[in-house]
Protein backbone atom coordinates (compact mmCIF):
# COMPACT_ATOMS: atom_id res chain seq x y z
CA UNK A 1 0.00 0.00 0.00
CA UNK A 2 1.35 3.41 -0.96
CA UNK A 3 1.48 5.59 2.16
CA UNK A 4 1.89 8.78 0.09
CA UNK A 5 -1.32 7.98 -1.78
CA UNK A 6 -3.03 7.28 1.56
CA UNK A 7 -2.02 10.52 3.15
CA UNK A 8 -2.73 12.48 -0.04
CA UNK A 9 -6.30 11.16 -0.23
CA UNK A 10 -6.87 11.67 3.50
CA UNK A 11 -5.60 15.27 3.39
CA UNK A 12 -7.63 16.12 0.29
CA UNK A 13 -10.78 14.59 1.79
CA UNK A 14 -10.30 16.41 5.07
CA UNK A 15 -9.73 19.68 3.22
CA UNK A 16 -12.81 19.14 1.07
CA UNK A 17 -14.89 18.45 4.15
CA UNK A 18 -13.65 21.59 5.91
CA UNK A 19 -14.28 23.66 2.76
CA UNK A 20 -17.86 22.35 2.57
CA UNK A 21 -18.43 23.29 6.23
CA UNK A 22 -16.98 26.78 5.83
CA UNK A 23 -18.90 27.39 2.61
CA UNK A 24 -22.14 26.35 4.32
CA UNK A 25 -21.47 28.58 7.34
CA UNK A 26 -20.74 31.52 5.06
CA UNK A 27 -23.70 30.97 2.76
CA UNK A 28 -26.24 30.18 5.47
CA UNK A 29 -25.09 31.89 8.69
CA UNK A 30 -28.61 31.84 10.19
CA UNK A 31 -29.05 28.12 9.54
CA UNK A 32 -25.60 27.45 10.96
CA UNK A 33 -26.39 29.53 14.06
CA UNK A 34 -29.76 27.82 14.52
CA UNK A 35 -28.26 24.32 14.45
CA UNK A 36 -25.43 25.46 16.71
CA UNK A 37 -27.91 26.77 19.28
CA UNK A 38 -29.74 23.46 19.19
CA UNK A 39 -26.44 21.69 19.85
CA UNK A 40 -26.42 19.93 16.47
CA UNK A 41 -23.19 19.38 14.59
CA UNK A 42 -23.86 18.68 10.93
CA UNK A 43 -21.14 16.02 10.98
CA UNK A 44 -22.99 14.26 13.79
CA UNK A 45 -26.53 14.39 12.43
CA UNK A 46 -26.81 10.62 12.46
CA UNK A 47 -26.04 10.42 16.18
CA UNK A 48 -28.55 13.20 16.87
CA UNK A 49 -31.21 11.36 14.86
CA UNK A 50 -30.43 8.05 16.55
CA UNK A 51 -30.90 9.68 19.95
CA UNK A 52 -34.32 11.04 18.93
CA UNK A 53 -35.47 7.78 17.36
CA UNK A 54 -34.34 5.81 20.38
CA UNK A 55 -36.22 8.10 22.78
CA UNK A 56 -39.29 8.14 20.51
CA UNK A 57 -39.29 4.37 20.00
CA UNK A 58 -39.25 3.79 23.75
CA UNK A 59 -42.14 6.11 24.46
CA UNK A 60 -44.03 5.43 21.24
CA UNK A 61 -43.94 9.08 20.30
CA UNK A 62 -41.89 9.17 17.12
CA UNK A 63 -42.13 12.72 15.87
CA UNK A 64 -44.13 13.24 12.72
CA UNK A 65 -44.31 9.51 12.13
CA UNK A 66 -47.43 7.41 12.39
CA UNK A 67 -47.99 6.55 16.05
CA UNK A 68 -47.09 3.02 17.08
CA UNK A 69 -50.11 2.97 19.33
CA UNK A 70 -48.05 2.04 22.35
CA UNK A 71 -47.04 4.36 25.10
CA UNK A 72 -45.93 1.35 27.14
CA UNK A 73 -44.41 -1.91 26.00
CA UNK A 74 -46.92 -4.76 25.74
CA UNK A 75 -46.80 -7.54 28.32
CA UNK A 76 -45.56 -11.01 27.24
CA UNK A 77 -49.12 -12.38 27.30
CA UNK A 78 -50.33 -9.51 25.14
CA UNK A 79 -47.52 -10.20 22.66
CA UNK A 80 -48.28 -13.90 22.63
CA UNK A 81 -51.95 -13.15 22.01
CA UNK A 82 -51.22 -10.69 19.25
CA UNK A 83 -49.00 -13.12 17.32
CA UNK A 84 -51.44 -16.00 17.66
CA UNK A 85 -53.31 -14.58 14.71
CA UNK A 86 -50.11 -14.46 12.66
CA UNK A 87 -48.75 -17.91 13.39
CA UNK A 88 -51.28 -20.71 13.32
CA UNK A 89 -49.80 -23.05 15.91
CA UNK A 90 -52.16 -25.87 15.00
CA UNK A 91 -51.43 -25.92 11.30
CA UNK A 92 -48.60 -28.28 10.27
CA UNK A 93 -46.26 -26.08 8.37
CA UNK A 94 -42.50 -25.79 8.22
CA UNK A 95 -41.34 -23.36 10.95
CA UNK A 96 -39.37 -21.46 8.31
CA UNK A 97 -42.57 -20.89 6.34
CA UNK A 98 -44.21 -19.64 9.55
CA UNK A 99 -41.38 -17.21 10.09
CA UNK A 100 -41.50 -15.86 6.54
CA UNK A 101 -45.28 -15.44 6.77
CA UNK A 102 -44.90 -13.61 10.09
CA UNK A 103 -42.27 -11.28 8.61
CA UNK A 104 -44.49 -10.55 5.61
CA UNK A 105 -47.28 -9.63 7.97
CA UNK A 106 -45.31 -7.74 10.61
CA UNK A 107 -42.49 -5.94 8.85
CA UNK A 108 -42.84 -2.66 6.96
CA UNK A 109 -42.24 -2.75 3.22
CA UNK A 110 -39.14 -0.57 3.47
CA UNK A 111 -36.35 -1.20 5.97
CA UNK A 112 -36.38 1.25 8.87
CA UNK A 113 -35.72 1.37 12.61
CA UNK A 114 -38.54 -0.53 14.31
CA UNK A 115 -40.52 0.58 17.34
CA UNK A 116 -39.93 -1.32 20.57
CA UNK A 117 -43.45 -2.72 20.28
CA UNK A 118 -42.67 -4.17 16.86
CA UNK A 119 -39.35 -5.52 18.10
CA UNK A 120 -40.93 -7.22 21.12
CA UNK A 121 -43.41 -9.06 18.89
CA UNK A 122 -40.63 -10.13 16.52
CA UNK A 123 -38.53 -11.39 19.44
CA UNK A 124 -41.44 -13.60 20.45
CA UNK A 125 -41.99 -14.92 16.92
CA UNK A 126 -38.28 -15.70 16.53
CA UNK A 127 -38.14 -17.44 19.90
CA UNK A 128 -41.26 -19.48 19.09
CA UNK A 129 -40.01 -20.64 15.70
CA UNK A 130 -36.25 -21.00 16.19
CA UNK A 131 -35.90 -21.33 19.98
CA UNK A 132 -33.18 -18.67 19.94
CA UNK A 133 -33.61 -15.97 22.63
CA UNK A 134 -33.07 -13.02 20.31
CA UNK A 135 -33.35 -9.56 21.86
CA UNK A 136 -33.43 -6.14 20.22
CA UNK A 137 -32.24 -4.63 23.52
CA UNK A 138 -29.86 -6.48 25.75
CA UNK A 139 -28.50 -5.20 29.05
CA UNK A 140 -29.76 -1.77 28.08
CA UNK A 141 -27.87 -1.72 24.76
CA UNK A 142 -29.65 -1.25 21.46
CA UNK A 143 -28.40 -0.70 17.93
CA UNK A 144 -29.62 2.28 15.93
CA UNK A 145 -31.60 -0.10 13.80
CA UNK A 146 -32.46 -3.79 13.99
CA UNK A 147 -34.03 -3.99 10.53
CA UNK A 148 -31.77 -2.99 7.67
CA UNK A 149 -29.69 -4.10 4.73
CA UNK A 150 -26.73 -6.41 5.16
CA UNK A 151 -23.81 -6.34 2.74
CA UNK A 152 -21.02 -8.78 1.94
CA UNK A 153 -17.77 -8.28 3.81
CA UNK A 154 -14.32 -9.75 3.29
CA UNK A 155 -12.53 -12.21 5.56
CA UNK A 156 -10.67 -10.65 8.48
CA UNK A 157 -7.05 -11.29 9.39
CA UNK A 158 -7.13 -13.41 12.54
CA UNK A 159 -3.46 -13.10 13.52
CA UNK A 160 -0.36 -11.36 12.14
CA UNK A 161 0.59 -13.00 8.87
CA UNK A 162 -2.85 -14.52 8.19
CA UNK A 163 -3.61 -14.84 4.47
CA UNK A 164 -6.67 -15.48 2.30
CA UNK A 165 -5.55 -19.02 1.49
CA UNK A 166 -6.21 -19.95 5.13
CA UNK A 167 -9.89 -19.02 4.81
CA UNK A 168 -11.18 -21.66 2.41
CA UNK A 169 -13.47 -22.54 0.80
CA UNK A 170 -14.75 -18.97 0.37
CA UNK A 171 -12.03 -17.02 -1.45
CA UNK A 172 -14.14 -14.83 -3.74
CA UNK A 173 -14.64 -11.91 -1.33
CA UNK A 174 -10.94 -11.70 -0.49
CA UNK A 175 -9.39 -10.61 2.80
CA UNK A 176 -9.65 -7.07 4.21
CA UNK A 177 -6.36 -5.18 3.85
CA UNK A 178 -6.73 -3.64 7.32
CA UNK A 179 -7.83 -5.12 10.62
CA UNK A 180 -11.35 -5.29 12.02
CA UNK A 181 -12.39 -2.73 14.62
CA UNK A 182 -11.32 -5.12 17.40
CA UNK A 183 -7.94 -5.93 15.85
CA UNK A 184 -6.53 -9.41 15.46
CA UNK A 185 -8.51 -12.30 16.93
CA UNK A 186 -5.32 -13.83 18.34
CA UNK A 187 -1.79 -12.54 18.93
CA UNK A 188 -0.28 -15.34 16.85
CA UNK A 189 -1.27 -18.41 14.85
CA UNK A 190 -0.43 -20.60 17.87
CA UNK A 191 -2.91 -18.70 20.03
CA UNK A 192 -5.78 -19.07 17.54
CA UNK A 193 -8.33 -21.33 19.22
CA UNK A 194 -11.12 -23.20 17.46
CA UNK A 195 -13.59 -20.76 19.04
CA UNK A 196 -11.77 -17.84 17.45
CA UNK A 197 -11.71 -19.61 14.09
CA UNK A 198 -15.49 -19.92 14.35
CA UNK A 199 -15.80 -16.28 15.45
CA UNK A 200 -14.09 -15.00 12.30
CA UNK A 201 -15.95 -17.48 10.13
CA UNK A 202 -19.35 -16.35 11.42
CA UNK A 203 -18.81 -12.67 12.00
CA UNK A 204 -21.14 -9.71 11.63
CA UNK A 205 -20.51 -6.01 11.24
CA UNK A 206 -22.67 -3.40 12.98
CA UNK A 207 -22.61 0.40 12.95
CA UNK A 208 -21.28 0.98 16.45
CA UNK A 209 -19.61 4.13 15.14
CA UNK A 210 -22.98 5.87 14.76
CA UNK A 211 -24.28 4.99 18.22
CA UNK A 212 -25.10 8.28 19.97
CA UNK A 213 -23.20 7.28 23.11
CA UNK A 214 -20.33 5.39 21.49
CA UNK A 215 -17.66 7.96 22.32
CA UNK A 216 -18.92 8.91 25.75
CA UNK A 217 -19.19 5.33 27.08
CA UNK A 218 -15.75 3.97 26.34
CA UNK A 219 -14.19 1.52 26.99
CA UNK A 220 -17.40 -0.13 28.24
CA UNK A 221 -19.17 -0.23 24.87
CA UNK A 222 -16.05 -1.36 23.01
CA UNK A 223 -15.79 -4.36 25.32
CA UNK A 224 -19.53 -5.00 25.39
CA UNK A 225 -19.82 -5.23 21.60
CA UNK A 226 -16.63 -7.25 21.06
CA UNK A 227 -17.66 -10.66 19.68
CA UNK A 228 -21.20 -10.09 20.99
CA UNK A 229 -23.51 -12.77 19.60
CA UNK A 230 -26.24 -11.63 17.25
CA UNK A 231 -28.88 -13.44 15.30
CA UNK A 232 -29.17 -12.42 11.67
CA UNK A 233 -32.31 -13.46 9.82
CA UNK A 234 -32.90 -13.02 6.12
CA UNK A 235 -36.45 -11.67 6.14
CA UNK A 236 -37.16 -12.91 2.60
CA UNK A 237 -36.31 -16.60 3.06
CA UNK A 238 -36.07 -17.07 6.83
CA UNK A 239 -32.48 -18.33 6.76
CA UNK A 240 -30.84 -17.47 10.06
CA UNK A 241 -27.34 -17.38 11.44
CA UNK A 242 -25.89 -16.72 14.88
CA UNK A 243 -22.85 -14.53 14.34
CA UNK A 244 -20.33 -12.63 16.43
CA UNK A 245 -19.72 -8.90 16.05
CA UNK A 246 -16.14 -8.45 14.88
CA UNK A 247 -16.05 -5.19 12.95
CA UNK A 248 -17.63 -1.73 12.85
CA UNK A 249 -19.44 -0.46 9.79
CA UNK A 250 -20.50 -0.30 7.07
CA UNK A 251 -20.31 3.41 6.24
CA UNK A 252 -23.75 4.97 5.95
CA UNK A 253 -23.11 6.12 2.37
CA UNK A 254 -22.99 2.48 1.19
CA UNK A 255 -26.75 2.25 1.75
CA UNK A 256 -26.21 -0.76 4.06
CA UNK A 257 -26.62 -1.10 7.83
CA UNK A 258 -24.85 -4.37 8.63
CA UNK A 259 -22.18 -6.60 7.19
CA UNK A 260 -21.68 -10.35 7.09
CA UNK A 261 -18.64 -12.58 6.61
CA UNK A 262 -18.52 -14.62 3.37
CA UNK A 263 -19.83 -17.63 5.32
CA UNK A 264 -22.70 -15.65 6.87
CA UNK A 265 -23.73 -14.25 3.50
CA UNK A 266 -23.51 -17.64 1.78
CA UNK A 267 -25.83 -19.17 4.38
CA UNK A 268 -28.28 -16.28 4.38
CA UNK A 269 -28.75 -16.09 0.65
CA UNK A 270 -26.37 -18.23 -1.39
CA UNK A 271 -23.20 -17.51 -3.30
CA UNK A 272 -24.61 -14.57 -5.25
CA UNK A 273 -26.15 -12.84 -2.24
CA UNK A 274 -24.46 -9.45 -1.80
CA UNK A 275 -27.13 -7.31 -0.16
CA UNK A 276 -30.49 -7.97 1.42
CA UNK A 277 -32.93 -7.05 4.16
CA UNK A 278 -32.31 -8.71 7.51
CA UNK A 279 -33.27 -8.52 11.14
CA UNK A 280 -30.33 -8.36 13.51
CA UNK A 281 -30.98 -8.98 17.21
CA UNK A 282 -28.63 -9.71 20.10
CA UNK A 283 -28.60 -13.28 21.40
CA UNK A 284 -29.28 -13.54 25.11
CA UNK A 285 -26.79 -16.28 25.92
CA UNK A 286 -25.14 -15.56 29.28
CA UNK A 287 -23.87 -19.11 29.64
CA UNK A 288 -22.42 -19.20 26.13
CA UNK A 289 -24.39 -22.28 25.13
CA UNK A 290 -25.55 -21.19 21.69
CA UNK A 291 -23.12 -22.04 18.92
CA UNK A 292 -22.15 -19.67 16.16
CA UNK A 293 -23.29 -20.63 12.67
CA UNK A 294 -26.49 -21.59 10.87
CA UNK A 295 -29.69 -21.86 12.89
CA UNK A 296 -31.43 -25.02 11.77
CA UNK A 297 -34.98 -24.94 12.96
CA UNK A 298 -36.89 -26.98 10.39
CA UNK A 299 -36.57 -30.32 12.18
CA UNK A 300 -40.20 -31.25 12.39
CA UNK A 301 -41.70 -34.58 13.40
CA UNK A 302 -43.60 -35.79 10.41
CA UNK A 303 -46.58 -38.12 10.88
CA UNK A 304 -45.79 -41.82 10.57
CA UNK A 305 -45.86 -43.00 6.98
CA UNK A 306 -45.32 -39.59 5.50
CA UNK A 307 -41.85 -40.57 4.34
CA UNK A 308 -41.94 -43.25 1.71
CA UNK A 309 -38.79 -45.19 0.92
CA UNK A 310 -38.19 -45.32 -2.81
CA UNK B 1 -38.24 6.34 8.02
CA UNK B 2 -34.47 6.03 7.94
CA UNK B 3 -31.89 7.62 10.21
CA UNK B 4 -31.87 10.75 8.08
CA UNK B 5 -34.64 11.75 5.72
CA UNK B 6 -32.32 11.66 2.70
CA UNK B 7 -30.46 8.39 3.50
CA UNK B 8 -32.14 6.38 0.76
CA UNK B 9 -30.97 8.94 -1.81
CA UNK B 10 -27.33 8.76 -0.75
CA UNK B 11 -25.53 5.69 -2.00
CA UNK B 12 -22.00 6.32 -3.19
CA UNK B 13 -20.84 3.16 -4.93
CA UNK B 14 -17.15 2.48 -5.24
CA UNK B 15 -15.99 4.92 -2.57
CA UNK B 16 -15.96 2.45 0.31
CA UNK B 17 -13.67 0.11 -1.63
CA UNK B 18 -11.31 2.99 -2.33
CA UNK B 19 -11.29 4.08 1.33
CA UNK B 20 -10.64 0.53 2.53
CA UNK B 21 -7.73 0.26 0.13
CA UNK B 22 -6.26 3.58 1.22
CA UNK B 23 -6.68 3.15 4.99
CA UNK B 24 -3.88 1.74 7.07
CA UNK B 25 -6.01 1.14 10.16
CA UNK B 26 -9.63 0.83 11.21
CA UNK B 27 -9.43 4.18 13.02
CA UNK B 28 -8.20 5.86 9.87
CA UNK B 29 -10.97 4.29 7.82
CA UNK B 30 -13.59 5.55 10.27
CA UNK B 31 -12.00 9.00 10.17
CA UNK B 32 -12.35 9.05 6.38
CA UNK B 33 -15.95 7.88 6.62
CA UNK B 34 -16.59 10.75 9.01
CA UNK B 35 -15.26 13.29 6.50
CA UNK B 36 -17.44 11.82 3.75
CA UNK B 37 -20.45 11.84 6.07
CA UNK B 38 -19.87 15.49 6.96
CA UNK B 39 -19.47 16.39 3.30
CA UNK B 40 -22.70 14.63 2.36
CA UNK B 41 -24.69 16.35 5.10
CA UNK B 42 -23.41 19.80 4.17
CA UNK B 43 -24.01 19.26 0.48
CA UNK B 44 -27.54 17.88 0.96
CA UNK B 45 -28.57 20.66 3.35
CA UNK B 46 -26.97 23.18 1.01
CA UNK B 47 -28.98 21.71 -1.89
CA UNK B 48 -32.22 21.89 0.12
CA UNK B 49 -31.68 25.48 1.28
CA UNK B 50 -30.49 26.60 -2.16
CA UNK B 51 -33.77 25.56 -3.68
CA UNK B 52 -36.08 26.41 -0.80
CA UNK B 53 -37.40 30.01 -0.77
CA UNK B 54 -35.75 31.87 2.12
CA UNK B 55 -39.02 32.55 3.96
CA UNK B 56 -39.34 28.81 4.62
CA UNK B 57 -35.78 28.24 5.88
CA UNK B 58 -36.61 28.65 9.58
CA UNK B 59 -39.62 26.38 9.40
CA UNK B 60 -37.66 23.70 7.55
CA UNK B 61 -34.74 23.83 9.99
CA UNK B 62 -37.12 23.62 12.91
CA UNK B 63 -38.83 20.53 11.47
CA UNK B 64 -35.45 19.06 10.54
CA UNK B 65 -33.88 19.43 13.97
CA UNK B 66 -36.95 17.90 15.65
CA UNK B 67 -37.14 14.89 13.34
CA UNK B 68 -34.16 14.52 10.99
CA UNK B 69 -35.35 10.98 10.18
CA UNK B 70 -38.79 12.02 9.01
CA UNK B 71 -39.21 11.20 5.34
CA UNK B 72 -42.16 13.61 5.34
CA UNK B 73 -39.57 16.38 5.10
CA UNK B 74 -39.18 15.45 1.44
CA UNK B 75 -42.90 16.10 0.88
CA UNK B 76 -42.57 19.39 2.70
CA UNK B 77 -39.61 20.41 0.52
CA UNK B 78 -41.31 19.26 -2.68
CA UNK B 79 -44.33 21.34 -1.82
CA UNK B 80 -42.43 24.51 -0.92
CA UNK B 81 -39.85 24.24 -3.68
CA UNK B 82 -42.26 23.11 -6.37
CA UNK B 83 -39.68 20.72 -7.78
CA UNK B 84 -38.73 17.10 -7.21
CA UNK B 85 -36.26 17.51 -4.35
CA UNK B 86 -35.29 13.83 -4.42
CA UNK B 87 -34.09 14.30 -7.96
CA UNK B 88 -32.13 17.42 -6.94
CA UNK B 89 -30.44 15.57 -4.05
CA UNK B 90 -29.61 12.62 -6.30
CA UNK B 91 -27.99 14.96 -8.82
CA UNK B 92 -25.95 16.58 -6.04
CA UNK B 93 -24.80 13.21 -4.72
CA UNK B 94 -23.88 12.02 -8.21
CA UNK B 95 -21.73 15.13 -8.58
CA UNK B 96 -20.16 14.54 -5.18
CA UNK B 97 -19.45 10.90 -6.00
CA UNK B 98 -17.54 11.91 -9.09
CA UNK B 99 -15.56 14.52 -7.14
CA UNK B 100 -14.67 12.02 -4.42
CA UNK B 101 -13.64 9.24 -6.76
CA UNK B 102 -11.40 11.63 -8.66
CA UNK B 103 -10.16 13.44 -5.56
CA UNK B 104 -6.60 12.18 -5.65
CA UNK B 105 -6.22 12.07 -9.40
CA UNK B 106 -5.07 14.98 -11.51
CA UNK B 107 -8.34 15.08 -13.42
CA UNK B 108 -9.99 17.45 -10.96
Amino acid sequence: MNTTAQSNFRDLLKLKSIEARLAFEKKYPKAHQFLLEKGIEIGKLREHSAKLISAGALTGTLLLSPPTGASQLPSPSEISKSIDGIIDRNEKKLPQKDLIDAFNFMLPKEVRPLSRDEEKKLEQVIKDTTDIPAKASLEGEHLNTTYGYIGAEQHLKRYPGDILENHGPYYKEGIAPGLGAWGYFAKSKDKLTLDLVETEKWYAVVQTLYLPDWNSRQPYLHNWYKHRKVMVVNTKNGNAVVAAIADAGPAAFTGKHFGGSPEVMEYLGGSRYKKGAVLLFFVDDPENKIKLGPVKYNDVELPEGSLIQI
Amino acid sequence: MSMLFFDHLVVINGLDKKIKKLSSSNDEMQELWKYVEELIHHRVLDCCLDNLPEEHHSEFLDKFHKAPHDIGLLDYLNQKIGKDVEKLIKIEIKKLRKELLLLDSNKM
